[in-house]
């Protein structure tokens, strides 16, 4: 029980590292019900490796960056989204002083 | 390849902008307002979800970038260690309500290029998150003893 219990969360948090997912999300790619992943997701909240947040009606969660340094990917990420926008704006002809 | 090189490298990016550079440092700075991305992050977006009020950049000695949320608050998001207009700037980053966390590094320099602007950011420091994740590591390691052993009072009863 607990072997299975320790697998399916290391599962859980393979599976979130590939970014924030929902519950159902998490269940669908695993052999165990939604109610158990929402089981071993309190665990791992209530250890602090995991971290919740409402999107609209949707419960996500992701691993915690205070926890796990996965701020770095994070920002990989974000700093090309932020500045094509940066770009976006400083091009903008409209607004150029 | 070492992941523990690549957890702590510095994060590079180079982009082109076509405007001279004091325009380009204005928009980066004072009108960071304008750009910044505030639904994907700020901790407002991060803890209800919509985007927060707006995010504001005081350059100069002592300066700040720090966000409003959408009850008024303004939580810090870094504190502004170095800025020369139009050229350079370097920011100590921690958008976060704990303060007590390491700051990152982030500078941002802005190079005239035939009329354009390259703009080159580094985004460094990741070491020192990296030093307090072993400590928090070690704390968790010790947390899953206690919270294995309430899992298998649970699943077992």
């Amino acid at each position: 029980m607990d072997a299975l219990g320790d697998r399916t969360r290391r599962a859980i948090f393979e599976q979130l590292r590939s970014g924030p997912r929902a519950v159902g999300e998490i269940a669908d790619e695993l052999p165990v019900s939604r109610p158990a992943v929402s089981q071993h997701l309190r665990v791992l909240k209530e250890a602090g490796l995991v971290t919740e947040r409402r999107n609209g009606t949707r419960r996500l969660y992701r691993l915690d960056p205070d926890g796990l340094g996965e701020l770095r990917d994070y920002f990989d990420d974000f700093w090309n989204e932020a500045l094509a926008a940066f770009k976006a704006a400083a091009e903008d002809e409209r607004r150029k002083g | 390849m070492s992941t523990q090189a690549t957890e702590t490298e510095a994060i590079k990016r180079s982009i082109m902008v076509d405007c001279p550079i004091e325009h380009a440092f204005a928009t980066f700075t004072e009108r960071i307002h304008d750009w910044w991305p505030l639904g994907k992050h700020s901790i407002d977006a991060y803890e209800s979800g919509s985007p927060a009020e707006t995010v504001v950049f005081q350059g100069g000695g002592g300066g700040q970038i720090y966000e409003r949320t959408k009850n008024g608050e303004e939580l810090k998001w870094a504190d502004v260690i170095a800025y020369e207009p139009p050229h350079r700037f370097v920011l100590a980053w921690n958008p976060s309500r704990k303060q007590d966390r390491p700051q990152t590094v982030i500078e941002v320099t802005f190079t005239e290029e035939g009329g354009k602007t390259r703009v080159d950011l580094e985004h460094r420091g990741w070491e020192r998150l990296g030093e307090r994740a072993a400590e928090a590591r070690q704390g968790y390691s010790e947390g899953w003893e206690h919270v294995l052993a309430s899992y298998a009072e649970t699943a077992t009863s």
